[in-house]
């Protein structure tokens, strides 16, 4: 029965894995080859001007957006956790509405809150005496990246406090108690107690989002298309453009930049991931 | 001065109230705006002073998109493309992450990483092959093409939300009705399923709202009005020189309104199908 039941599975999985293995392996090693035989193309891409500031946009993106998030993050998940408040459910749902509202959606309505003349972003600054003219925030190139960076801290910020607050909230009250009854104060318990509980959490938020960052595409080109002069332009968006322009062997080789830094990432994901699978499987 | 216990309350209990207030305001101000906007006359849209609110209110935004644009037929070709691609993915799914909870066998781990490793691999990168593939199976600019290159963000999710709701049901349970005679695909069926309907409807609707939100495979497969779909159809108010921002509002609401429905609906299994893989450590 054991043995049976034991095909019966692999065949049950089957369907999926083919699938995946048509949608990812076959288009990775069509990247590769392509990239291999234009590989001209490296050249172009390494000496072109604009690489380097794609490259510095890149990081300085992800970074920000990452760690940006993390914090509003968990500050928004120990906001939550305060034993103040009422209707806790209900301001951690209306938290999540950024996430969860299309990218193209949330792009657009912060195109438009970073209008110069017309957005509400500028008129609140205006009216509060904190600037006394409007600020371009969509077409200053050294402004630009950093206006795009809050919409994405906007949109994946929630992922955070959801996950954080489920974790703190899986702390037993026992635990606590114990400590304040040995006497730790409110740093010892953040020190010894919820670290501790939340740093698993953390790290897979973290990957999560540098993910996230890494392969951002739509806020970006909805909001500005990359530029102005390719000022907000990253990776993706550099891949999009010369999709656009028709130039392939630039799209496998630039392809190929974003599978090596993903490939960086996932490692160190199914690695973390492992342990769980082999906790959990039935 | 030591803190009594009453201030100590009142400030924390303050703090707390005012963070809150901060994060309201941070989460929903942008959307206000959206929706303000879209109830806003033309003259007033592009007003200098700009207000939040509507002096007039209108709703002329909302007939134009829904009268005098593509929007409904891309909202239609929206639902399309999601029902058959989430259609596809809990068939496939189901049948994985049933396996994936409940049999072990050589390589079943390595196949279930297989799986979710598909996620980590950019869209931007597939966009070239998949183009090339959906263009030779003649399915460009069609519903079902783009369907099918939403499968690969979908598929790897949704099959590991599937298999975590399955784990939760304990097998005792089905193991139970097969020593009363039914067999495995019955006890399935009749026992497993049920219990974990909830769970696994959540799964489904997550892929829907995924191929929902897809605008990077929709920008390029779907080429005219009878395929293109809402996201796409959101960036066409747009001019070469001005942008309707009146109605670009009003189709972003259109857009947006279904999905928190949905989602508040279903938020509950959303999280803990979400949640399950990350909190336990």
């Amino acid at each position: 029965m054991l043995k049976r039941n034991r095909k019966v599975g692999f065949y049950l999985t089957l369907p999926a894995v083919l699938l995946m293995a048509a949608m990812t392996i076959i288009p990775v090693v069509s990247v590769l080859q392509r990239a291999l035989s234009g590989n001209e193309a490296f050249g172009r891409l390494f000496t072109s001007p604009g690489f380097s500031q794609v490259m510095v946009n890149t990081a300085l993106w992800t970074v920000l957006s990452v760690v940006g998030a993390l914090v509003l993050g968990y500050f928004g998940a120990m906001i939550l956790q305060s034993k103040y408040l009422r209707g806790v459910g209900l301001w951690r749902s209306l938290f999540l509405i950024p996430w969860i509202i299309p990218g193209v959606v949330g792009a657009t309505i912060w195109k438009w809150n970073f209008s110069r003349d017309y957005g509400q972003i500028n008129q609140v600054l205006l009216n509060m005496g904190v600037i006394s003219s409007p600020i371009e925030w969509l077409s200053d190139p050294n402004l630009v990246l950093f206006a795009l960076v809050i919409v994405q801290i906007w949109s994946t910020a929630p992922f955070v406090i959801l996950l954080v607050s489920a974790a703190l909230t899986g702390i037993p009250a026992e635990r606590y108690e114990a400590a304040r009854l040995d006497g730790a104060n409110g740093f010892n318990l953040l020190r010894y107690i919820t670290l501790p509980a939340v740093s698993a959490t953390t790290a897979l938020s973290a990957l999560t989002l540098v993910t996230w960052a890494l392969n951002a595409f739509t806020i970006i080109f909805v909001a500005t298309k990359g530029g102005p002069a390719g000022s907000s332009t990253i990776l993706p968006v550099l891949l999009y453009q010369a999709f656009q322009t028709g130039d392939e062997s630039m799209v496998a080789v630039i392809a190929l930049l974003q599978l090596v830094l993903s490939a960086i990432f996932a490692t160190v994901y199914i690695r973390s991931m492992r342990n769980e699978l082999e906790e959990s499987a039935a | 001065m030591k803190m009594t216990r009453t201030t100590r309350t009142l400030t924390w209990g303050t703090l707390s109230w005012v963070g809150l207030a901060l994060l309201v305001i941070w989460t929903m101000f942008p959307i206000a705006v959206m929706v303000f906007t879209s109830f806003k006359p033309g003259n007033e849209v592009f007003a200098k002073p700009n207000t939040l609110l509507p002096q007039n209110w209108t709703i002329d935004n909302f007939v134009n998109v829904l009268t005098d644009s593509t929007v409904p037929q891309a909202l239609l070709n929206s639902v399309l493309v999601g029902v058959l691609a989430t259609a596809i993915t809990m068939v496939l799914s189901l049948s994985a992450g049933y396996a994936l909870a409940r049999f072990r066998y050589r390589g079943s781990r390595a196949l279930s990483l297989f799986i979710l490793m598909g996620q980590f691999i950019p869209i931007t990168v597939l966009l070239l092959p998949f183009f090339i593939a959906i263009n030779a199976m003649g399915l460009i600019d069609t519903i079902g093409g783009l369907a099918i290159t939403h499968l690969v963000i979908t598929v790897p999710l949704v099959t590991w939300m599937v298999r975590n709701q399955f784990a939760s049901v304990p097998i005792e349970l089905e193991e139970a009705a097969m020593i009363d005679g039914s067999t495995r695909l019955g006890a399935v069926l009749k026992i497993t399923l049920p219990v974990a309907m909830p769970g696994l409807a959540a799964a489904a609707m997550f892929a829907f709202l995924q191929s929902w939100h897809e605008f990077v495979f929709a920008s390029v497969i779907t080429q005219s009005p009878s395929s293109r779909t809402g996201p796409i159809s959101l960036t066409e108010f747009a001019g070469e020189f001005t942008v309707d921002w009146g109605a670009t509002m009003a189709a972003a609401v259109v857009l947006t309104v279904p999905v928190v429905i949905i989602f508040l609906c279903l938020q509950r299994y959303f999280v803990a199908g979400l949640t399950s893989g990350a909190v336990k450590g």
